[in-house]
């Protein structure tokens, strides 16, 4: 625990004594829990494992991550490969074991996409993504991505929680339990799940895993009237009972915690109730969208039935963003069902990928360009990931689809900490090895929380017997991609 | 400074929001180097230390450490509040009004026998008074003592304790990862722990049953259902069924390496898992030892298994061969008389057989001309030579052709067949297989489609599902088929020489290697399932090209050996026809008994076995880099338990699993007796003595009372492992009977001095776990359906997309009354109301839960649409029990929720809500409570 800012009693019992003769309120009970829990770590046994505050100044306050489901092909969109275009048609010689899934490549094929250079930055981008195209500026791009699994679930599991196992907690969880909510009538840790379907999984993509259950993700409903499952008080009961009621709970409640005045705990329900209350107007308010003007909405292409309502999702995003979530997911692809609602494109890459391309690229667009407006890009970290790559071969014999692959792929962050316009590493010519500056995801995960100002090697939580980190045993920060 | 002010506020803010405890274990100072683990105190003999007399031991041991910090225990718990507290402990529920009433009027009878602290009339001594307060050991024949007794008499205790220990196990009901599919036979697992609890099995025969019970002599079905714990977590289906072979290898590293964590930390609180790449950091596990105990479960894996004793099995096999001579039998006859049929058809209308020779095999296999040698190749499980065919007369016979010479990738098979019936499904008539089994090329009856052909292939990489007819030739009768296998990857099937179905091209074609690679007739491929055709074989044939249309029709041809049923049919005389006709029905008959005798009673998820072959150490856990062979064996740095059983590496899977058993119960073993009383004492009290409860290694926590930990080991093992003993040991103490607070005056002196209570100066008050909660307030409400045991509750709807998901619903019907241990524990569908009361992902293990207070927890209990029914079901039941009378029905939702009256003010604005917003509202309030949450 050493290095931890908190780990030190003297100013804390101090802060203790200060609190408990001056906090009558509701606040001053849970400061009073803080500071037993802080008594508690330097008394009589030693303590380990709790939520800390950034351990330096961050550049990021909040994140944004768009997480492609079934994973997207990097030959076809951020990774231009001329090499690939002269070995078309093909065999594909001297790189060892086949990588794939289903283990029958065919002849390596070029991108069934244009590329093209974009921006300053000269950027190459397919044009699968026209919209994103005009924000490659603003872009820092990772072509040396590299997973440890080609299977989705566990590589799914990788790029949001470290590990390719069930039941480890997401970064968003680890966020939340790390630095806390800015607002807290709201979630610190949002999912907004792809309109069309939840990924394959469902909620234990977004876990918090042996971290304290209120550090998990909060799926919304975002395409209906109760975003969050029991929100509103049922409709037979009127507005006016409730409150009553809920005088009546508050009644009973403070004269259980008055007359226990050992067990803070007690005193912390009554604050749970008051937010819960709170959380009643502000999570319908903060997903409602009607309040956005029709040039906003026309941005992100609202009511365009190509997108499939994920339009709504990004700029619900944003509003969340805004009003303090610290990390809001977005999913991009349901699960591996037929017809393809992700990005898997075994059979065939461009009917597919033309199909999710239509879904994300305006919308996605349109919300890095609207953060950007509103100045909020400074201080929001922008992710966009997926599971891993597609093979530069075909998948069998005269196939037009394509293969995972996960010895190389790209990502790209933006925002806050983040080198603009910026390309870091880079996949072999045929796009298949990681060519240079290999970026595995413990390191990707160690550069996000650095950008948050978290330390990956201290922000550890105790889980039978090990202090269990987002990045193992592994992760360095890319200090390449810093800005 | 300036920089933790600036922080402070989002520290607050969580601190607001969240209200987490006891989730900060308390940890040991930095960990030695390894060369002192040898003196580490867990791995220390259990040492049994003298416990003075006239007093109750656990008392002995925590007044003593209370003493020396200065801190005198709180007096006796009020009865009322001593039984709620001990209701919930062991069964997890409430005591009823009536079961209050009576035990406070027993209390008052005993009068005396209450213990309280000398001469402070029930007026706590402050921390500086003079001296621990006399406690008495409390009679056995106290009204406490036989509420303790039935309490652990009654079937609720089991399902109470069974869930704390299915939270350590990881247990769930679905597979997790990307599928998730539903585990329709997990359940019978769950059912074992409870009984288990019930009937206060022995925890040294708990532990050996549940690493080896399917192994154990005489084997029963509890000992086979006990063993899922090993197979008890999440599974990856997807990455264990894909085509590449490391990342395949991976996959099933990772799942033994959550196995062995699991028996490691569940039974030894050692985070064994932790050595499966480099020696442990902190414990003395080298990094062999981790392979070691992977010998012991490397033949482990995941799958449903019948649930049936030795002897049940054996009567089965029984009733199985004998249905399996008697259609054998049936069948003989039947081809008996069409074999004569057939003869004097052929005499009547010789056979086309066309003079034109057919291509050329790479080997041919004919059993029709069999010379002298016979056929070259070797018949196995039952298949033989006889009337100029090769009889695959049951399930298990295959004949198998020597490796092949030469390498083959484009092909025909080719195969002259009569099929013993048309129900079968899943064998091959003829496979090209790998040695191993894992790649194949086969022409397989009725696998994914009844009665249809297909060409099988593993992981059906070359096989589409043909749009063809039903095969409708009569068992005995011969039919030729060929299956044509392109340099292109089309693949062709052919029956009697006609096409059958459309050419495809599917996944590449694969090449057999020379040395690698044979041909097998009946079986689909090795380590299939089902893979068994029964039937006969003329001929069969392999050639090293694909043979086009003209040429399969010319092979067909040159056979020629084609006479139709109704042919035959006409050349049989009437009592052959009547014979034929009984044996076919023998037939029918005999394939039900089969099919009966092959249901071995119930399924349970208890996990498949195999033989595996020797154990290697992957240096760093890769699994690219095998070294050395290791032989099964357990940790082998303990200095009084050898960890080596003397096993070669290719010794019987069984036998490892026993060995390893053994050594876990051995009295020798330190740890297992620590680490479940630990566990106990954890469940009633909050907290461990150890605060690691899964880990006792040298990175775990040290106990804060080390004496009596070993002393209630020792006891533990002293009273034959049982559990129900160990609880009355514990419960019985006045450390567990002992005050949460005094008055409503704040304990200065004591928070100052040890907040957390880890030296228990009071009682620690608990919230309810997730499950305690639903039960409770269906408890309450009186809509609990207290059946015990039996296939889990599914609160939910599925649909299909790829994988499983989960639908949830709530409904009042009795069948979803049952307790929380019995809901479905899927791990994709958990339920809002437990998530937010911290109820564990199902597949991490979770030794002791986190307690958290969030907003998202208060509007689930506000809104939920269940916690609305419980309130008006309660307002109902309290209005039925007070006749209709509403102050009186006021004061009985307080008895059954709180397990007391309300007090007058209380009453007066109860009331008052009840007159203007019903009953029902004054309910809701109650099932917000804190005080009903919380077990004081």
């Amino acid at each position: 625990m050493c290095g931890d800012p908190i780990s030190d009693s003297a100013p804390l019992l101090s802060r203790r004594h200060f609190l408990s003769h001056t906090a009558g309120g509701l606040g001053g009970v849970a400061l009073a829990w803080l500071m037993n829990r802080d008594q508690a770590r330097a008394g009589i046994v030693p303590a380990a494992g709790s939520a800390r505050l950034p351990h330096f100044t961050p550049k990021a306050k909040r994140v944004v991550q768009v997480f492609c489901c079934g994973g997207v092909s990097h030959l076809d969109t951020f990774d231009h490969k001329p090499e690939l275009e002269r070995m078309h048609g093909k065999s594909l010689e001297g790189k060892g074991e086949n990588l794939g899934f289903f283990g029958q490549p065919g002849k390596l094929m070029k991108s069934v996409y244009e590329f093209r250079r974009h921006g300053q930055s000269g950027s190459w981008v397919s044009s699968l993504f026209p919209h994103l195209a005009g924000c490659v500026d603003d872009l820092c791009f990772v072509h040396s991505m590299f997973a440890k699994s080609n299977n989705h679930t566990p590589a799914t599991f990788q790029m949001n929680s470290g590990f390719t196992l069930n039941g480890f907690p997401c970064m968003g969880a680890w966020l939340s339990y790390g630095l806390g909510t800015e607002n807290e009538n709201l979630p610190a840790f949002v999912v907004l799940p792809d309109p069309r379907g939840l990924p394959a999984g469902g909620s234990i993509n977004w876990t918090a895993g042996f971290l304290p259950a209120n550090h998990q993700g909060v799926p919304f409903r975002t395409h209906s009237r109760e975003p969050i499952a029991d929100l509103h008080t049922p409709a037979s009961i009127g507005g006016a009972a409730r409150e009553a009621d809920l005088a009546l709970l508050a009644d009973m409640n403070r004269h259980f915690a008055d007359d226990h005045p050992d067990d803070p705990t007690f005193a912390a329900r009554l604050r749970a109730y008051e937010l819960a209350a709170r959380m009643q107007l502000s999570i319908p308010e903060a997903t409602d969208l009607d309040g956005e003007s029709d040039a906003t909405k026309r941005l992100y292409g609202i009511g365009d039935d190509a997108n499939k309502g994920f339009a709504r999702n990004c700029l619900m995003a944003r509003r969340l963003l805004e009003r303090g979530v610290r990390f809001v997911q977005i999913i991009n692809g349901g699960a591996f069902g037929s017809p393809r609602i992700n990005w898997d494109g075994h059979e065939n890459l461009k009917e597919n990928h033309d199909t999710q391309a239509a879904t994300m690229d305006r919308p996605f667009a349109a919300l890095i360009q609207d953060l950007k407006q509103r100045g909020m890009l400074e201080d929001t970290l922008f992710i966009w990931s997926t599971e891993f790559g597609r093979s530069p071969a075909t998948q069998g014999i005269d196939s037009p689809g394509r293969d995972h692959h996960p010895t190389a792929f790209t990502c790209f962050l933006a925002g806050a900490g983040v080198k603009p316009g910026h390309h870091y590493g880079a996949s072999d010519e045929l796009g298949y090895f990681v060519g240079q500056d290999k970026v595995t995801i413990p390191d990707f995960h160690a550069t996000i929380l650095h950008l948050l100002g978290l330390d990956h090697e201290k922000l550890t939580f105790y889980h039978n017997g090990i202090n269990r980190r987002l990045t193992n045993v592994e992760g360095e920060v890319i200090r390449g991609v810093l800005a | 400074m300036n920089r933790r002010r600036q922080s402070f506020p989002s520290q607050v803010l969580q601190a607001m929001t969240i209200l987490m405890l006891a989730l900060t274990p308390a940890r040991a100072e930095p960990p030695p180097a390894a060369s002192s683990a040898a003196g580490h105190w867990a791995f220390q003999p259990l040492r049994r230390p003298a416990a003075p007399a006239g007093i109750h031991p656990v008392d002995a041991f925590v007044h003593a450490t209370l003493r020396t910090n200065g801190l005198t225990p709180l007096p006796p718990a009020a009865p009322r509040e001593l039984l709620r507290r001990v209701y919930f402990d062991l069964i997890g529920l409430p005591p009823t009004p009536t079961e209050v009433a009576a035990f406070e009027r027993e209390c008052a009878e005993e009068g005396e026998l209450e213990n309280r602290p000398t001469g402070k009339g029930g007026e706590k001594a402050g921390a500086h008074g003079s001296g621990v307060p006399a406690f008495r050991i409390q009679p056995a024949e106290s009204a406490y003592a036989r509420v303790v007794d039935r309490l652990l008499a009654s079937p609720h205790y089991g399902e109470r304790w069974a869930r704390h220990w299915l939270d350590i196990v990881r247990f769930t009901e679905s597979q997790g990862f990307e599928y998730d599919r539903p585990r329709d036979h997990a359940w019978p697992y769950r059912d074992y722990v409870i009984r288990a609890f019930n009937a206060d099995k022995p925890y040294d025969r708990f532990m050996r049953e549940q690493v080896a019970g399917d192994v154990i002599e005489p084997v029963t079905a509890d000992g086979i259902v006990a063993a899922g714990l090993l197979v008890c977590g999440p599974w990856d289906q997807a990455g264990n069924s894909q085509a590449n072979a490391t990342q395949r290898a991976i996959t099933r590293e990772e799942e033994l390496e959550d196995l062995i964590g699991v028996v490691g930390q569940t039974f030894l609180g050692l985070t064994v898992n932790c050595a499966r790449c480099h020696d442990h950091k902190f414990d003395p596990i080298p990094l062999a030892d981790y392979y070691r105990v992977k010998a012991v479960f490397d033949g482990v894996k995941h799958g449903d298994r019948p649930v049936e004793g030795a002897v049940d099995a054996a009567a089965r096999t029984r009733r199985r061969e004998a249905a399996q001579q008697a259609l054998s039998a049936a069948q003989a006859e039947v081809a008996r008389i069409e074999a004569d049929g057939a003869r004097r058809a052929a005499a009547a209308k010789p056979p086309v057989r066309s003079d034109e020779p057919g291509p050329v095999p790479l080997f041919r296999w004919d059993f029709a001309e069999a010379g002298p040698a016979g056929v070259d190749g070797r018949f196995h499980g039952g298949a033989m030579l006889a009337d100029g065919r090769l009889q695959l007369p049951a399930a298990g016979a295959f004949f198998q052709a020597p490796v092949l010479g030469r390498d083959v990738r484009e092909k025909t098979l080719e195969v002259w067949i009569a099929l013993a019936d048309l129900a079968q499904g899943g064998g091959a008539a003829i496979s090209l297989e790998s040695a191993d089994g894992t790649q194949f090329d086969a022409i397989v009856f009725a696998e994914r489609q009844p009665k249809k052909w297909m060409a099988g292939s593993e992981g059906f990489v070359r096989t589409r599902d043909l749009d063809a007819p039903e095969e409708t030739t009569s068992p005995g009768t011969l039919i030729h088929l060929a299956a044509v296998y392109s340099a292109d990857n089309r693949v062709a099937l052919f029956r009697n020489g006609e096409p059958y179905g459309q050419p495809y091209a599917a996944g590449p074609l694969v090449t057999f290697k020379a040395g690698n690679a044979r041909i097998t007739l009946g079986r689909r491929h090795l380590g299939g399932s089902n893979p068994w055709l029964t039937g006969a074989i003329r001929h069969a044939a392999l050639y090293d090209r694909a043979l086009d249309a003209a040429e399969v029709a010319t092979a067909f041809r040159a056979g020629g050996f084609v006479i139709s049923t109704a042919e035959i049919l006409a050349h049989l005389n009437p009592e052959q026809r009547t014979a034929r006709e009984q044996a076919l029905a023998q037939m029918e008959q005999a394939r039900k008994e089969i099919a009966a005798a092959e249901k071995a009673g119930p399924l349970a998820y208890a996990g498949k076995r195999e033989q595996p072959a020797p154990t290697k150490v992957l240096l760093r856990g890769d699994v690219k880099k095998p070294g050395d062979v290791v032989a099964p064996g357990a940790l082998t740095q303990f200095p009084t338990l050898p960890g080596d059983f003397a096993l070669a590496p290719d010794a019987p899977e069984a036998e490892r699993r026993r060995r390893f058993a053994d050594w876990l119960a051995d009295p020798r073993n330190p740890l297992p007796a620590r680490v479940m009383a630990n566990r106990v004492w954890q469940f009633h009290f909050g907290q461990g003595l150890v605060t690691t409860p899964s880990d006792f290694g040298l990175s775990g926590a040290r106990p804060s009372h080390p004496e009596l930990l070993d002393w209630l080991a020792s006891e533990f093992i002293a009273g034959g492992w049982s559990m129900k003993a160990l609880h009355r040991l514990i419960l019985t103490s006045a450390t567990y009977r002992q005050a949460a607070s005094i008055g409503n005056r704040k304990s200065e002196i004591e928070t100052a001095r040890d907040a957390d209570n880890t030296l228990l100066w009071r009682f620690p008050p608990r919230r309810l776990e997730a499950e305690a909660v639903r039960d409770a307030m269906l408890a309450v409400s009186g809509q609990l359906n207290p059946q015990v045991g039996g296939p889990s509750f599914r609160p939910f709807t599925t649909s299909e997309y790829g994988a499983t998901f989960y639908h949830l619903f709530d409904k009042g019907e009795p069948e979803f009354n049952r307790r929380t241990i019995y809901r479905m524990n899927i791990n994709s569908g958990k339920e809002p109301l437990l998530d937010a009361f911290d109820c564990p992902d199902p597949s991490v293990k979770t030794p002791r839960r986190g307690v958290t207070t969030t907003p998202l927890q208060a509007l689930s209990v506000m809104n939920g649409s269940f916690v609305q029914r419980q309130a008006a079901e309660l307002a109902k039941r309290a209005l039925q029990s007070a006749g209709g009378d509403l102050p009186r029905a006021v004061n009985a939702a307080y008895e059954f929720t709180l397990s007391r009256p309300a007090t007058a003010t209380e009453l007066t604005r109860a009331e008052a809500a009840a007159r203007e917003r019903g009953l029902a509202s004054v309910c809701w309030a109650l099932l917000n409570s804190t005080e009903f949450i919380y077990v004081r």
